[in-house]
């Protein structure tokens, strides 16, 4: 792997940190680099070690500047109409965001050992262990974010399309989306919106008729009963949106520290938890304003005490569709032991019965088109009540994702953090 | 040893004036009746050490994913539920197994190397030898996420031929727990002091035999006591193994149980996981137990001493 | 008539020669922990003063101490004293934290340990086994329970209201909670090297402070506590020096900013793409302040040592 990769328009590119980290400030985080040998024999010249200089700049995909990256020649597409290697699949995903069942039939059908999967906290994390080239994986599921990293840093192989023919059966969008140009690289996995979740019996306002819903947290009266995501991008994003900017990308200082300044209030006034659990403790009631994301929310059936219904629960998101949203993606690492299995799983995934299979455990709905709010409520895999935890086509289009940032732009956003969970 | 330095009064003037100092009105109390106050702090704490380890047992039975809300009685954790439970999940397995070698791996290396430091570094005066008991110390204290990532990194880069899997986990959980037998074998040295060794040798002995005989029998508890904690900080350990891990074979409970509580979208089958490791742990105490009186059979008294003898006293 | 008595020669160490057994045994132990620990100790030095590889914004090892950078040392200074610095009155709070939980530990711990090194008597096997019990069971799963317990409509608010105590809050970043959390988590091994200090204690010594005529509590203040002094000490070596890098508890039993330690300080720092350097100075700075108390532990216990022998 070579870190020689170079600056854009901006200053140097620098991937920011996943959106959808599960352990943001876990013990497990922080991590360094692999393969670092070539640097360290430059250590030994003079000057320092820098990584920066190099001439092709990473670029950054946005709706309006979509990308498509390019193919190596030391990274070929494998052939079409080989057989399916029978050895174990190995995965490489977050925690508890796959059902086992899904492996299992996955592993009845193709007539293989069922995969073997292997989780990470958070993509700082796994980042560092896909570049030290000591792990051997199959498959991994990245954000958005890390695309430019992967592709130049040759860590994932670019797909055969002939193996995936059930890309049709996800939207549209996702067969040239803005960060993958002609999904040269990835399919979609799972798709989720950012939003409120709140216990209509405890809290008696209704964030679908407050003039500002975002402000709906910074409430002092319910006190010790607010919480927020432990996400850096979601925190900032959180303050942006209460102050009515809704560029989730923004590079400017004096909003991203607005914001800073808007989350310790929320602090002062809440006493607010920083917390990723808002999956058990909306049900459980010990929260009753928790900025959550929308598959938390969806499982809630299954953690609502005894005799408590699951309609006490709701999840907001902008009718409009413009708050945050986003993808997880699958791809095929470079040096899979399996491609042609790797290949026919990603195919396995985008089926709509194993997408239905899937979300029953997840609570995280994937971008297919036989997967609409309705007809989970009709299977009964969503009460009614929860409908706003699905994501629509439409809000998908009209939504604001957060990408990846430029360099010191991620520095202001991650000082601001950082502030404000050490008030 | 320091030593009272009570006057030698006759009994009696002290024990008037004790009355005196105390007052009349007080009736004598007898000095050695049981200590009642101290039984009962011990049982108060006992009951709020162990009331959450009853939770836990209690919670690995539910029916439900919550871990606070009681949803009914259930075996679906241990092996009812057909996808998710112990039985029936081969990443616990893993995790499971992964942690016994773990924890057996390390604790068969680092207390016997922490036992022969340990003895080492404290008859062995000398500024090196107070060097390195400084290093082991620091080994101690200093936080373990950041040794965690200088280790990967380490053996990403320097050390390549080792890379991750269970022999980064095994060389950085022996450095990591060194200083557990380090430090309680010198303590205990400490207060054997050197009458015992210094006497065996005036009757002749060699370094090895006063080893042997003298010096490893009278630190038995120590290493006992070492070795107990050493295991069940492999146990614990999440920092070190998350970050040297390299794929799911390698991979203890510990990690699958912090990442549960961080935002894993509910793995109870966990709590099961852990009331079983419980029942395993006393199942090797027991077996240790009648295994240890078994071999000192003939040479001691009741079950308490064996006990006793075990776990800290002489 | 003076007697002419003929000087032994003083030999400065007793039984020189032994000292090559004694290095040898230590040796093994020495290699490893140069190889293993001291390297990794570079290593941190290394990315401490190292720079960001400013693509994929992960940290660069700088090994040749001529080319260390002195960013990160900036930043860290900033943040602990500078304008708008945040870590100073942290470091502040969690000193107080864990000046409250060790004492309070050691409150618990001492009689807990004294009455069944002393006093259990034939039910001494069966205390120790319970005292030994926590290891066995994973500290996060017992953790675990206590958040449940200590839930708003948890067990112990409604046991409170038996006694018509209000409900507390204890989850919402109550630093009671933080510093009992800290209580819970270590005094497991407390009380094992408590324990184990307390049990060499030999009782014919406190009989005979008995029969000297000191009642209870002054034969305790004389006697016993004197005589456990180097237990106290690694007792509370191996309480309060890792509880001042605690992150978990404050993470766990909280989850609101009020309560931050220094532990989560660094923790978020070595999470956090481009801080991490910042987080490896921190932790270096951590190290330096606790220098004085291991050299301490250290000149103590040899001092103790020598008296011993």
């Amino acid at each position: 792997m070579h870190p020689r990769e170079g600056w854009s328009e901006d200053g140097p590119p620098r991937p920011g940190v996943s959106r959808r980290s599960f352990l943001r400030t876990s013990a497990s985080a922080g991590l360094l680099a692999g393969g670092l040998g070539p640097l360290l024999a430059a250590c030994s010249a003079g000057g320092p070690p820098a990584g920066a200089a190099g001439t092709t700049a990473i670029p950054l995909p946005r709706p309006s500047n979509p990308v498509t990256w390019p193919l190596f020649k030391d990274n070929p597409v494998i052939k079409s109409g080989l057989q399916p290697e029978q050895g174990t699949l190995k995965i490489y995903n977050w925690v508890a965001y796959i059902n086992q069942q899904c492996l299992k039939d996955f592993a009845k059908k193709y007539n293989v050992p069922v995969p073997q999967v292997t989780t990470f906290n958070n993509t700082d994390e796994a980042m560092a262990k896909l570049r030290s080239g000591q792990v051997s994986f199959d498959i991994f599921f990245p954000t958005i974010d890390l695309m430019g990293q992967l592709v130049y840093g040759k860590l994932i192989q670019p797909l055969n399309h002939s193996y995936i023919p059930n890309i049709s059966q996800a939207w549209p969008d996702f067969a040239d989306p803005f960060y993958d140009g002609k999904w040269r690289y990835t399919v979609p996995y799972t798709i989720y919106t950012t939003g409120i979740a709140w216990r209509k019996d405890k809290v008696p306002e209704n964030p679908y008729t407050m003039a500002n819903p975002w402000a709906m947290l910074w409430q002092p009266k319910y006190k010790g009963k607010v919480a927020i995501l432990d996400d850096y991008r979601e925190g900032i994003s959180l303050g942006l949106m209460k102050n009515g900017i809704y560029n989730l990308n923004t590079t400017n200082a004096s909003q991203i520290s607005a914001s800073s300044a808007a989350l310790l209030d929320l602090a002062h006034l809440t006493n607010v938890h920083i917390d990723n659990n808002d999956y058990t403790e909306v049900p459980a009631g010990q929260i009753w304003i928790h900025h959550s994301w929308s598959g938390d929310m969806a499982p809630a059936a299954s953690y609502m005490p005894k005799g408590v219904p699951v309609d006490v629960v709701g999840y907001w998101f902008p009718p409009d569709g413009r708050g945050p949203v986003g993808n997880d993606l699958i791809t095929v690492l470079k040096g899979a032991e399996n491609p042609v299995l790797a290949h026919l799983f990603l195919n396995y995934m985008l089926d709509l019965h194993n997408g239905l299979t899937n979300y029953t455990y997840t609570g995280y709905m994937q971008p297919l088109n036989g997967i609409t709010p309705q007809r989970l409520v009709q299977e009964q895999l969503l009460p009614k009540s929860l409908m706003s935890t699905t994501v629509r086509p439409s809000d998908f289009r009209r939504g604001v994702m957060e990408l990846q940032l430029p360099v010191p732009a991620n520095a202001l956003w991650e000082q601001g953090w950082q502030r404000v969970k050490s008030a | 040893m320091t030593t009272t330095t009570a006057t030698p009064a006759p009994a009696e003037r002290a024990g008037t004036a004790a009355r005196s100092a105390l007052g009349r009105l007080r009736p004598r109390r007898n000095p050695w009746r049981h200590p009642w106050f101290l039984e009962g702090w011990t049982w108060l704490y006992l009951l709020w050490s162990l009331v959450p380890v009853g939770i836990a047992v209690l919670f690995s039975f539910n029916n439900g994913q919550s871990q606070s809300i009681w949803q009914g009685f259930s075996w679906r954790w241990y092996f009812a539920d057909p996808v998710n439970s112990v039985l029936h999940d081969p990443n616990l397995h893993a995790a499971v197994i992964q942690t016994v070698r773990l924890a057996f791996y390390v604790t068969l290396i680092t207390v016997p190397l922490g036992v022969a430091f340990a003895l080492g570094i404290n008859r062995w005066r000398g500024y090196t030898a107070a060097t390195f008991n400084f290093v082991m110390i620091l080994s101690f204290v200093i936080p373990e996420l950041i040794f965690g990532v200088a280790m990967f990194f380490v053996f990403t880069t320097l050390f390549t031929t080792v890379g991750l899997g269970t022999l980064a986990e095994t060389l950085a959980l022996v450095t990591w727990n060194l200083s557990w037998p380090a430090i309680i074998v010198q303590a205990r040295l400490v207060t054997i002091g050197r009458q015992y060794e210094e006497a065996a040798a005036d009757l002749g002995s060699t370094h090895w035999q006063v080893m042997r005989r003298v010096m490893l029998p009278l630190l038995t508890p120590a290493i006992f006591a070492s070795a107990v904690l050493v295991f069940s900080s492999v146990v614990d350990d999440f920092v070190l193994v998350d970050l040297l891990n390299s794929n799911s074979g390698n991979t203890p409970m510990s990690v699958y149980i912090y990442s549960q509580q961080k935002g894993g979208n509910g793995r109870p089958a966990l709590n099961a996981l852990g009331t079983i490791m419980l029942v395993m742990s006393l199942v090797i105490v027991i077996i240790g137990y009648i295994g240890y009186r078994w071999m000192t059979r003939g040479e001691r008294g009741s079950r308490v001493d064996a006990i006793a003898t075990l776990a800290g006293s002489d | 008539m003076a007697v002419r008595v003929q000087r032994l020669p003083r030999r400065r160490q007793p039984r020189e020669p032994h000292r090559l057994f004694w290095a040898v045994l230590a040796a093994p132990g020495i290699i490893w922990l140069t190889v293993l620990f001291i390297v990794p100790f570079y290593a941190m030095l290394a990315i401490a003063a190292g720079y960001v590889n400013q693509v994929f914004g992960y940290p660069v090892a700088a090994w040749n101490p001529l080319q260390w950078s002195s960013a990160n040392l900036g930043a860290a200074w900033r943040d602990l004293v500078g304008t708008g610095a945040f870590v100073g009155p942290i470091a502040v709070r969690t000193l107080i934290y864990v000046a409250v939980a060790s004492l309070l530990s050691l409150l618990i711990a001492y009689p807990t340990a004294y009455f069944v090194a002393r006093f259990a008597g034939r039910r001494k096997g069966l205390f120790l086994v319970l005292l030994i019990a926590p290891f066995w069971i994973s500290y996060m799963m017992r953790m675990l329970a206590w958040v449940g317990l200590l839930q708003p409509d948890g067990y112990v608010n409604k046991a409170l209201g038996l006694v018509s105590l209000g409900p507390v809050n204890w989850l919402g970043g109550l630093p009671l909670t933080v510093i009992l959390g800290l209580v819970y988590g270590y005094i497991p091994y407390l009380i094992l090297v408590l324990y184990a200090g307390l049990d060499r204690i030999d009782p014919a010594l406190i009989e005979a402070g008995r029969d000297l005529g000191l009642g209870r509590v002054r034969t305790f203040l004389r006697v016993t506590l004197p005589m456990s002094r180097q237990a106290i000490l690694t007792g509370m070596l191996i309480t309060v020096l890792p509880m001042l890098g605690d992150y978990y508890t404050n993470q766990l039993l909280s989850g609101t900013t009020g309560t931050t330690m220094l532990g989560n300080v660094i923790n978020n720092q070595l999470s956090t793409p481009g801080l991490q350097g910042e987080g490896a100075v921190f932790s270096l700075f951590f190290l330096l302040a606790l220098m004085i108390p291991m050299i301490y532990y250290v000149i103590r216990t040899n001092r103790t040592s020598r008296e011993a022998m």
